[in-house]
């Protein structure tokens, strides 16, 4: 194909990925070293009332003839970045967390030298590191396990597991957490057998349940992916290495593991990207009360905290932790494309 | 030795059985809360028989005009595949024929934006739609979903289309085709498997979207997980057996889909470069 067909037939593509996804990125970066306010003005109103006139001095927002609020805007550098890493205060949250000692200690928690950013980090990685080893092993196991199982019920098992994969994350996270409700089934049944435990009232608990919600949702993904990579081993490898008298272990070992090795790298470095990206559960099961995820928390300072330039802030830190986890991803690409083109 | 196999197939069954009930638990338990008023779903001891209803449903459905959330899924989903589809198409066919280092770096940028946190582009959209004056519009959330699906659309097409020979295009062009036409007239025929595949997976992306929908619409556009987002917060009895009737709403179609196109989603997720 010449260059000249290829940049037409890819170019709807191209913008829209240029428009909605490039220049977002290139703006949030502008964002993040900005802060704007909007206008304000003393204004004096005259009240009549019953008991006579009185003339009241508010603050309101100036507006444009269109009835936009008219905004100042200023270049505040690093500012949010120091702030959402816990480096210093700006001046405003310094009196907001003066003010809030004072009144009430419970505020006092998000005051100074907070660090959002490295403590949603911290929990990204933490959930990374535990779901990667159980997705892996949990999905091989299945994959190993459906040899042994008749074709009818083959079916119903990568239905049954397919649910939990392509279920609405949001929903997922949602039925986990009713499951796990003080008066649900689990906490229940835990009770039966003189357990009990409030998953969603304190710290471990609710990270638990976040862990387990991950590997319940990625886990059929890495099955199906492996059981499909089991159809291609070599039966003639896997007769010779029992002719020479290797037992189960060996044979899986030595011939089906290397031969999946592939497939093992491609699931972990999917779920590596995903995993970062983990939000729903965070915002269903602990509302960010007991943990945070870096999209939690640029999604909790844009929505809750309403400030678009501290979230842009976060924004931008996020990219660069993806930025990182995509080297490894980016130069396996590279070298397996390399040869188709 | 042969009673040892038979403990070991008896454990591997025990095993899978035990897997079986745990994928399904969540979302049986969910639907049977659902047809439960809340004194019976949510209680302590825990009822196992309780009388059922569809109160939870009609109150949803009826009352809180479910179905207006419902439509705007429909028509999120459908304008998403179907621009999602048509543009990928037009660039996995170009990305599959082309030989030049420029595809193969746009393939990489690609690639990356697929690992992108959705997050991070919130405050840019915010900033970019009220400018635009098209902030919470059905609109400017179908672009940013087909957007956000670009990526993985291209690479998964671009691999559909590496499967048919060149030689058929040229064929097509031997015939007295434009290439445009022995794309549309040829070359999109025979990759109909390829584009329900794939179109599935851009349907999953876009009705299992949470975080864009739920941030870019609300009121009367929400779609039906931005609309049950209340649930997450609701104390009260009555706002949380909605939510949980809504969310076996949203799962009834989903599950419908595995039943209908298990073959495609299993042979879609071992195409490689997928996963939403």
């Amino acid at each position: 194909m010449k260059r000249k067909s290829f940049l037409q037939f890819s170019a709807p593509s191209m913008l829209l990925m240029l428009a909605l996804l490039a220049f977002p990125m290139v703006m949030t970066l502008w964002l993040s070293v900005r802060n704007c306010t909007p206008q304000m003005a003393l204004v004096t109103v005259q009240q009549t009332g019953p008991f006579g006139a009185a003339s009241v001095t508010t603050q309101r927002a100036k507006v444009d003839a269109s009835g936009r609020a008219l905004q100042d805007c200023k270049f505040v550098g690093l500012s949010y970045y120091r702030n959402i890493l816990g480096l210093n205060k700006t001046p405003a949250d310094r009196e907001a967390a003066k003010a809030a000692s004072a009144s009430d200690d419970t505020a006092a928690a998000t005051g100074d030298g907070h660090n959002e950013f490295i403590g949603a980090l911290r929990f990204t990685l933490l959930y990374t590191l535990v779901t990667t080893p159980f997705i892996l092993a949990g999905g091989l196991a299945m994959a190993l396990a459906m040899n042994h199982v008749t074709r009818r019920l083959k079916g119903l098992y990568v239905a049954a597991s397919l649910l939990p994969f392509i279920i609405t994350p949001v929903v997922g996270a949602l039925a986990i957490k009713w499951l796990f409700r003080d008066d649900g089934l689990v906490p229940h049944l835990l009770q039966q057998v003189g357990i009990q435990v409030f998953w969603m009232a304190q710290a471990w608990s609710a990270q638990l349940l976040i862990i387990l919600y991950g590997i319940w949702h990625v886990m059929p993904f890495a099955f199906i992916v492996f059981y499909a990579g089991l159809q291609g081993v070599p039966q003639d490898s896997l007769e010779a290495a029992r002719l020479d008298g290797a037992s189960r272990w060996q044979q899986l070992r030595y011939v089906t593991l290397p031969h999946l090795a592939p497939l093992l790298v491609f699931v972990t470095l999917i779920h590596l990207m995903d995993a970062y990206r983990v939000f729903e559960p965070v915002l269903v099961l602990t509302r960010g009360a007991f943990t945070t995820s870096v999209q939690y928390l640029t999604y909790s300072v844009l929505l809750e905290e309403n400030n678009a330039f501290k979230a842009s802030a976060a924004a931008v830190l996020t990219l660069i932790g993806i930025g990182v986890l995509l080297i490894p991803l980016l130069r396996r690409t590279w070298r397996e494309q390399r040869g188709t083109h | 030795m042969k009673s040892k196999a038979f403990v070991s197939r008896i454990a591997l069954h025990l095993g899978l059985a035990a897997w079986l009930l745990l994928a399904c638990l969540p979302i049986l338990w969910m639907l049977l809360i659902s047809l439960r008023e809340y004194v019976d779903a949510f209680s302590s001891p825990l009822k196992w028989v309780a009388p059922i209803t569809f109160e939870n449903y009609r109150r949803l459905w009826v009352d809180q005009a479910f179905y207006l959330n419902f439509f705007n899924t429909a028509v999120v989903t459908v304008s998403v595949v179907t621009v999602s589809l048509t543009v990928g198409c037009l660039a996995g066919y170009a990305f599959s024929r082309y030989r030049g280092s420029l595809g193969f770096w746009l393939l990489l940028v690609a690639l990356a934006f697929r690992a992108l946190p959705h997050s991070t582009l919130l405050p840019s959209f915010f900033a970019m739609f009220d400018a635009m004056g098209i902030r919470n519009t059905t609109f400017a959330l179908v672009l940013v979903l087909v957007a956000i699906n670009q990526p993985f659309t291209i690479w998964m097409l671009r691999s559909f289309f590496m499967h048919i020979p060149a030689e058929l295009d040229e064929a097509a062009q031997v015939d007295g085709c434009t290439r445009a036409q022995a794309f549309r007239r040829v070359i999109v025929p025979v990759m109909w498997p390829g584009i329900v595949t794939t179109g599935l997976f851009s349907f999953l992306l876009a009705y299992n979207d949470f975080l864009l929908s739920s941030a870019l619409t609300n009121g009367e556009k929400m779609t039906m997980p931005a609309a049950i987002a209340n649930a997450i917060t609701a104390e009260s009895e009555a706002l949380l057996m909605q939510g949980v009737a809504g969310a076996v709403s949203i799962t009834i179609p989903l599950i419908l889909l595995v039943a209908v196109f298990q073959k495609q989603i299993v042979s879609g997720l071992t195409q490689g470069a997928v996963k939403g």
